[in-house]
């Protein structure tokens, strides 16, 4: 026997199509005509209302088919972890030469700071032979699986604007995301769960908000869906106490048979797509519930990535991101806040706090990419590590003053990013810095450029991939800014 | 690899050797094709396909253009030298010096030639973009119109409306208002018949919802039953009438303008804090109930601070543009974000009255409307002269008082305060800048403290400061000494440009002066008064001599060279031997709290020229001081809580508005002053904010009344005459009922005084509305969206109704109106904003069942259960909400505590009809639907009952934890009451 879900989409598609050969050619001018008065909606990708998450072909053969985007909310220093500047570490405790802070925006630096060399040793790792600090040991391990971009580069110096302009390609809220993005394109390729889930830790939400996973001008259902590592996964998702779940089953049934009967009464399509959707909220209660659930996962797993089920951790995330990659989710958008290492006090300080969060996402991202590889998910599965934008190479001194903890302020003129599976190289980096790491100078890659990139790895040509918005055909990519194609990345 | 386009499938099919091949097939085609429709349809329809109807250039040769020319050859991008935006252009010649188009000579036409042409390489649309060629038909249609004589017509948005004629209609006795004429007309012209009318119940609900966003009543049913069995127009009148006149109909259309006014209670961006601007929120709930006429509206909240003798209240109205965000974030520029706010005014004023989508006017010449790049900085100016900043204290503010009784006298007191205070700085200004015998201050020493900074003096005199100086600065410059009767310092920018005037501020927070002998004896000059070149922004000169944080200079950003007096209580003579020593202290931060303001470039000069201090001297002044600070006092004395309001800077103040380079606003150029762009009829006299608010709803500008009367019938009907609410421009969509659209728009200005509730009953009266919703098959194929309106309306709740219906049908519902925003239940955990404390205390007693509208709206952190429903983040003014349908929804209305709450309450009023469960199952029903259950519904919710019955009498657990007393039968009721308010009836109006 079909599911209802099946049994509703082969209904529905009989219903169109048997409509369409009653209809034949006097399917009406007047259809024609409607169609044609919003010029608009043409270039919108044709959808369901009733199955808007239906699975969907891109322009082209994709590379990855899912995306693990790893967030460091505030911005990690590229020169604590990947942005090997030996010139800089020379520098260390000299005033900054004035050519590098003529014409400069800070946000907290004043008058004339110290230069600040790399807190910690770098070495280089793997058969690749990449650059890394001796903060993460453990991804070290997975290093050679990594293609790191050394050149990105922003024109936001403040978290919240610099994370919307990373994630929406506009530095102000209202843009859709990423993930909203690839969702409206892709759909997902499991209608028991959202297809794009967001997971945060660190005990924050990010400084950018709820619109960093907003649907802005595209139709909310690509929103992501933030879920929780405690209680219910998605809001709401838990029957009411009083209410088990056959007692569910039982009012759901009598539900639908009243919008049955609204349905054959009023004739009007969305009570059947309610009907639908009634049903895969009753489906997603367990499918969500059981992949939330990891303490299913065994023991030498929770070994690897360090997890306890029942809090909210980085590495708990992690192991969550793994279980929505296998069951089919099209976007799972990690969020880790706690990275803005100003110096102003233990838990911003390049030498304790920052060391710390080190620790804490070590050992859980390098199982994650350990276990996409192993499970054969990596090779299609995109992992994209990153901040909103780099740390200056001088100590911060806010309010001009030498502060008791060591810090860096915001600097967006060059950070480290990395990949990993989805179609790019393996063990592989491009561009560079100039000498104390202040400034991309090579290969620069801006926030649009990377937005080309990650769309062509999801098989979308960027320029072509739109949304009429304003009376513009809106991109990720963004309209009024250049943007291209990374491809020297590409495996 | 295949590159597969969405918008036409067909094209990638097609191969390059083909193309002739596939043409020609097509022609065939759509020569047949366009011949069966002519027989088969009416004339008129066929529109552009019939051979003998003149082009019409908007309906027919405009929508070609915008689709397949204008992004090339538009406003932004004018490749080849070639634009289809101004006639003129289209007349003119591109780069090769060939015509574009001639007038009655297609065959001289260069575009019509490059149209047809079969050789890729100048064909256009060019093929690599474009792979198809133009359509034939589209072809045929540019063709004629150049032939025709090209005839020219401005977008239909842009001419002003006119009354149309009442067209003909097949049924004369089927119109119940003007209006229904329009409709019935359209449908004649397909062939259609309007839908029967609803039944009482369906109408009932739907006005109900639409007019106050609450379902009817058992007993308002009842009565209207009762009521329509007389007079069935009279009863429909009475109802119209009883639901414009309650109180829930502000609550429910102040909704609509609120998402326009992108209103929050938070300030948006990182921290998001806490903002007071709910006295805003009641002012619109207030405004709709009195049915404000919309001029009134427009004026009150665009420039409600520049009338002349404004009502108490309507300086809250213009709280309308300080909703925008306000980024909290350290070390953020306030002045890239203050321009963010300009910006965000200019858009939202565009959208919210006129549906163009201006905001790409920044960085370029529209790329399809005839609005030029400077045009926006023209219009832009009108808000770029307002005091805010951007600063944490959200300055400037109004005073609400908590006693209504005094509001007027706070707005006044407010008003005079600001305007006597300057009339004291004036009159001393007016001698300060008479003085003479001025002589620069050459300090022989000057230094910083702390020592990581250092000064300067160049040979021109003026003083700059260099290093790392914190905000804590101190200058000390010690030099000769003088006989001082007046000490002046200009604070400058670093550059002399004023193009360049963007850097941080520069205010001197403490000012001292003393004369110091050679053993280190300190006298000091005592200050009697602080005398400005002008006063702004959030801080009083005076306050350099107090000893707090603020004081006199530009802040939070330099925006021009200031000048400031410092006057000694007497004349001071320094005796021999003797320096003067000045220190100037600082304190104000600027960029989110985090960034100094110390002066970076100033200068000092002293005068002995003793008029000044003599005029402050005078005992009149002393008395104007006490009068100040009188005012000040009982202004103190007036309880109440402060919300941002519109407050012009003053005349001399005034800032410049240039056009940005390509919209970055750090590449200036040419100053513009403020203007109407000229398409959308200038008036007269366009210089202030309050003349372009007086522009907006004038008969002048062409789309305003277009634009609210499609709004509200989009809220009525489910859609607009035109779709695009927010979007009349040449790329939103078409009207669908043009003569109707402009016969509303003169009603609503015209007929109605721009009422909006006179304008909403005959809507709700209309023979279009009161058409059943019930869907044929054959108008779902042929008019899903229901354009056309062959039936009535059927639309899904929105958010805020989703909520109101559970709180009235559960009798929970509290009616208060207005108040600050409140905390009904939401999960653990949702706020988490960084680097805010801020938490989500459920509120309790009444304020825990008011209606959604007064639920606190956090911008970063939106109730779920509103925005679920798709309720807007509002960090940005939202011109249509959309409408979706998915699960997350589903679980919100079943399992949300809110919800469940709701649910038992509804059980309780579904008991209180009787002992038998069937009666208590017949009540619920009819509470929600109006209508008894047929029988087949009620036996589907009798067995619902008597199975969860039978499973809650063998769970007495479950029952516990469900119903508050605990019994199987309790629970049974509450669990068919939750399925009840789940049920797609409950979900729709």
């Amino acid at each position: 026997m079909l599911d209802p879900a099946t049994q509703f989409h082969r209904d529905r598609v009989q219903h169109v199509t048997r409509r369409h050969f009653l209809g034949g050619s006097a399917m009406s001018l007047a259809a024609v005509w409607l169609n044609s008065l919003t010029g608009a909606s043409a270039a919108r990708i044709a959808r369901d209302s009733s199955t808007p998450l239906a699975p969907a072909a891109p322009h082209f053969a994709p590379k990855a088919k899912r995306v693990v985007y790893l967030h460091m909310a505030g911005a990690p220093s590229q020169l604590e972890l990947f942005d090997y500047k030996p010139e800089l570490k020379k520098l260390d405790g000299k005033p900054c030469p004035q050519e590098y802070l003529e014409g400069r925006q800070f946000a907290f630096i004043q008058g004339v700071p110290e230069m600040l060399g790399s807190l910690y040793p770098f070495h280089r790792a793997g058969e690749s032979g990449q650059w890394i600090s001796d903060r993460m040991p453990h991804f070290e391990e997975v290093i050679d699986e990594c293609c790191f971009i050394k050149s990105m580069w922003s024109d936001q110096f403040n978290h919240g604007p610099a994370q919307l302009l990373l994630h929406t390609g506009n530095a102000l809220p209202g843009s859709p995301s990423a993930g909203a993005w690839t969702t409206y394109g892709l759909g997902s390729e499991n209608q028991n769960l959202p297809g794009f889930i967001v997971l945060t830790s660190g005990g924050k939400n990010p400084d950018g908000g709820k619109a960093l996973w907003g649907a802005g001008y595209l139709p909310s259902v690509y929103q992501g869906v933030q879920c929780r590592s405690q209680g219910d996964p998605v809001l709401y998702l838990g029957n009411p106490d009083g209410i088990p779940r056959d007692m569910r089953r039982r009012s759901l049934d009598a539900l639908n048979s009243l919008n049955e009967h609204i349905s054959n009464d009023v004739g009007d399509p969305e009570t059947l797509t309610r009907i639908s959707q009634y049903e895969m909220a009753f489906r997603m209660q367990i499918h969500a519930s059981d992949a939330f659930d990891i303490s299913k996962e065994n023991e030498a797993v929770h070994g690897a990535y360090g997890t306890s089920p029942g809090r909210e951790s980085f590495a708990n995330n992690c192991l969550l991101a793994r279980r929505l990659a296998e069951r089919g989710v099209r976007f799972i958008q990690l969020f880790d806040w706690g990275w803005d290492s100003h110096g102003t006090d233990d838990n911003t300080c390049l030498v304790r706090g920052f060391a710390d969060k080190c620790r804490e996402i070590d050992r859980p991202i390098a199982a994650l990419i350990k276990d996409l590889k192993q499970r054969g998910l990596l090779e299609d599965t995109l992992v994209i590590w990153s901040g909103e934008f780099g740390r200056t190479p001088m100590r911060e001194n806010r309010g001009g003053l030498e502060m008791r903890n060591i810090g860096r302020d915001h600097s967006p003129s060059a950070y480290t990013i990395w990949m990993a599976g989805g179609g790019v190289k393996p063990g592989f980096t491009l561009g560079e810095t100039d000498p104390v790491g202040f400034d991309a100078i090579r290969d620069k890659v801006s926030a649009h450029d990377f937005h080309a990139t990650l769309l062509a790895l999801l098989g979308y040509d960027h320029h072509q991939f739109t949304y009429p918005f304003q009376g513009v055909a809106q991109r990720l990519s963004n309209i009024t800014q250049p943007s291209r194609v990374v491809r020297d990345i590409f495996a | 690899m295949t590159d597969i386009d969405l918008a036409g499938p067909t094209r990638a099919a097609i191969m390059h050797d083909t193309i002739h091949f596939v043409l020609r097939i097509r022609f065939i085609v759509q020569t047949l094709l366009q011949y069966l429709f002519l027989l088969a349809l009416p004339v008129h329809l066929a529109g552009m396909a019939a051979a003998e109807s003149p082009i019409d250039f908007n309906r027919d040769v405009r929508p070609i253009l915008t689709k397949n020319c204008t992004t090339c050859h538009g406003g932004v991008m004018r490749a080849g030298g070639v634009s289809f935006l101004y006639r003129e252009d289209v007349l003119g010649e591109g780069d090769s010096g060939l015509p574009v188009a001639v007038p009655g000579h297609p065959e001289k036409s260069e575009m019509i030639a490059r149209i047809m042409t079969n050789e890729d390489a100048v064909r256009m649309p060019p093929p690599d973009h474009h792979p198809d060629p133009l359509a034939d038909e589209k072809i045929e249609i540019l063709t004629r119109w150049i032939s025709e004589g090209a005839e020219w017509m401005e977008h239909w948005a842009f001419q002003p409306p006119e009354k149309p004629d009442l067209p003909e209609i097949s049924d004369p006795s089927w119109p119940a208002a003007p209006l229904d004429h329009f409709i019935l007309a359209r449908l004649d012209g397909e062939d259609l018949a309007p839908s029967s009318e609803a039944g009482p119940a369906e109408w009932l609900r739907r006005a109900t919802f639409d007019l106050t966003g609450l379902p009817p009543t058992l007993e308002e049913y009842d009565a209207f039953t009762a009521a329509h069995a007389r007079d069935p127009r009279r009863a429909r009148e009475e109802v119209a009438d009883r639901l414009l006149a309650s109180p829930a109909f502000g609550k429910r259309w102040a909704t609509m303008w609120l998402d326009l006014a992108r209103y929050s209670d938070t300030f948006g961006f990182e921290k998001d804090p806490h903002r007071d601007i709910w006295p805003y929120r009641d002012w619109v709930v207030d405004a709709f109930n009195a049915d404000m006429p919309y001029d009134d509206f427009t004026v009150r909240q665009i420039a409600g601070d520049l009338l002349d003798d404004p009502d108490p209240r309507d300086l809250i109205a213009t709280a309308f543009h300080r909703n925008t965000q306000n980024n909290t974030e350290g070390g953020t520029d306030d002045e890239e974000y203050r321009m963010e706010a300009v910006i965000d005014r200019t858009n939202t004023t565009w959208t919210a009255w006129n549906a163009m989508t201006i905001g790409c006017v920044q960085c370029h010449d529209h790329p399809y409307d005839p609005i030029p790049h400077k045009a926006y900085f023209e219009f832009l100016a009108f808000f770029n002269n307002t005091e805010d900043v951007d600063i944490d204290s959200d300055f400037p503010r109004t005073k609400v008082a908590a006693d209504p009784e005094l509001q007027a006298e706070a707005v006044k007191l407010e008003q005079a305060l600001v305007s006597y205070r300057n009339e004291i700085n004036d009159q001393a200004r007016e001698t300060a800048v008479s003085l003479d015998g001025w002589s620069l201050f050459r300090p022989t020493e000057a230094f910083i403290t702390p020592d990581t900074g250092r000064l300067d003096q160049r040979d021109d005199g003026d003083i700059l400061s260099s290093g790392t100086t914190p905000d804590s600065s101190v200058f000390t410059l010690r030099g000769p000494a003088a006989d001082i009767a007046a000490i002046k310092l200009e604070i400058l920018p670093l550059n002399d440009d004023p193009a360049h005037w963007d850097e941080r501020g520069a205010v001197v927070t403490n000012f001292q002066a003393h004369f110091v002998s050679p053993e280190g004896e300190r006298r000091e000059i005592r200050v009697r008064e602080v005398v400005a070149d002008y006063i702004t922004g959030p801080f009083d000169p005076q306050d350099t001599l107090r000893g707090n944080a603020r004081g006199f200079g530009e802040f939070p950003m330099m925006k021009a060279p200031r000048t400031a007096w410092f006057v000694p209580e007497e004349p001071a003579v320094p005796q021999p031997g003797e320096t003067l020593e000045l220190t100037l202290g600082h304190g104000a931060r600027c960029n989110g709290n985090h960034q100094n303001t110390v002066l970076r470039r100033f200068r000092v000069e002293t005068t002995a020229d003793p008029r000044l201090a003599e005029a402050l001297a005078d005992p009149e002044r002393a008395g104007a001081w006490q009068h100040h600070a009188s005012l000040q006092s009982r202004y103190n004395s007036i309880d109440g809580l402060t919300i941002p309001v519109m407050r012009e800077r003053p005349e001399a103040a005034t800032r410049e508005t240039r056009v940005f380079i390509r919209g970055n606003r750090t590449t200036l150029d040419e100053v513009v002053e403020p203007n109407i762009p000229e398409i959308f009829g200038r008036p007269e006299q366009a210089e202030s904010r309050l003349d372009m608010a007086r522009w907006l709803t004038s008969e002048k500008n062409p789309t305003s009344a277009r634009v609210l009367a499609n709004r509200l019938w989009a809220e009525m009907f489910g859609i607009g005459i035109v779709e695009t609410l927010g979007d009349f421009g040449s790329s939103g969509a078409l009207p669908s009922h043009p003569e109707l659209l402009d016969f509303l728009a003169i009603r609503l200005r015209e007929h109605h005084q721009w009422h909006i509730k006179p304008f909403l009953r005959e809507i709700v009266l209309s023979s279009t509305y009161r058409q059943s919703n019930r869907i044929p098959a054959n108008l779902l194929e042929i008019d899903p969206h229901n354009r056309l309106l062959a039936r009535g309306p059927r639309q899904r709740l929105t958010a805020e109704m989703v909520r109101d219906q559970g709180l009235a049908l559960s009798g929970l519902m509290h009616p208060e109106l207005g108040g600050p925003p409140v905390f009904p239940p939401q999960p653990d955990g949702v706020w988490n904003s960084v680097y805010s404390g801020a938490t989500w205390n459920i509120s309790e007693g009444p304020d825990r069942f008011r209606r959604a509208i007064y639920t606190y709206h956090k911008r970063t952190a939106g109730h779920p259960g509103l925005l679920t429903f798709d309720a807007p983040d509002r960090d940005l003014c939202t011109e249509q909400r959309q409408t979706t349908n998915t699960p997350l929804q589903a679980l919100v209305t079943l399992n949300d505590p809110a919800h469940i709450e709701f649910a038992a309450a509804f059980a309780t009023r579904m008991a209180d009809a009787g002992d038998d469960p069937e009666t208590r199952l017949v009540h619920g029903y009819r509470m929600l639907t109006l209508r008894p259950p047929e029988p087949e519904i009620l036996g589907i919710l009798v067995d619902l009952h008597s199975d969860a019955l039978a499973d809650y009498r063998a769970a007495p657990d479950e029952a516990a934890a469900l119903a508050d007393d605990g019994t199987p039968e309790r629970a049974a009721l509450i669990l068919v009451a939750n399925t009840l308010l789940n049920s797609d009836h409950a979900l729709n109006r």
